[in-house]
């Protein structure tokens, strides 16, 4: 048997091995996918809450004197930027992410945009024999449910169910 | 795949989460590793390598998965 007395001090260059492996989240993390899923969780809390905040200005315009015009593009420009920045921070966990991680999300991320389009091509000809409308917000719904889904099937698989 | 990195390991008296400290990956990657669900990538696999002292052959072993493929003749050596 190799006779290796003590693990190299220096860790592995490659950007994916960059930080130190601190498990979190079952395991799945290291603590830089830890710290940059915190992140990306916050900017996804602030364009959700952007979101809805135009969402009702615009709802209710007429009867708020208060959400002039001006206000509503800002309300909506607000909500586009931070879905913008969500969208960066979510890329840069990604690609930094622990290679196990990295497969699961494309996994995950792989089964939601295939769902999505799915649903998007054939429930049409659904509601043509009489199934019940779906606007593109629950087509978009569809899709994150199914990357959730699919990030939970992926995870099960590589931890052997456990 | 097959590896070696278990047994490696517990030589060593490391637990998953030590080996994943010295990789830089999550102890979910060692153990899916470990377990034969997941093939490294090749970058982690020299990392592996260097940690143990050791070729990646001496580690990996190709499972049956590619082992025809390998048993091919090479389509270019005659050129």
């Amino acid at each position: 048997m190799p006779s290796n007395p003590l693990p190299p001090p220096e860790r592995p260059t490659r950007a994916g091995l960059a930080s130190p492996a601190e498990s979190g989240h079952g395991g799945f993390h290291t603590a830089r996918d830890a710290k940059n899923a915190r992140r990306f969780n916050l900017w996804m809390l602030a364009a959700a809450v952007a979101y809805l905040a135009a969402t009702a200005a615009l709802r209710w315009r007429e009867s708020i004197p208060a959400v002039s015009p001006a206000l509503q593009w800002v309300l909506v420009g607000a909500a586009l930027l931070l879905a913008v920045a969500a969208i960066r921070r979510y890329l840069l966990f990604l690609r930094e992410a622990d290679e196990l991680l990295h497969r699961i999300q494309l996994e995950a991320l792989g089964l939601g945009f295939a769902v999505g389009a799915v649903v998007a091509m054939l429930y049409p000809l659904f509601e043509l024999l009489g199934a019940p409308e779906l606007g593109g917000r629950a087509i978009a719904a569809v899709m994150l449910l199914a990357w959730a889904a699919g990030s939970w099937l992926a995870t099960r698989r590589f931890s052997g169910g456990a | 795949m097959t590896n070696r990195l278990r047994v490696l390991r517990a030589e060593r008296d490391w637990s998953q989460a030590d080996l994943a400290a010295r990789l830089g990956v999550s102890r979910q990657t060692v153990n899916a590793i470990e377990t034969g669900r997941y093939d490294p990538s090749l970058p982690l696999a020299f990392a592996i390598a260097r940690l143990f002292g050791l070729a990646i052959e001496q580690i990996f072993a190709p499972g049956d998965e590619v082992a025809p493929a390998l048993a091919e003749p090479w389509p270019l050596a005659d050129r």
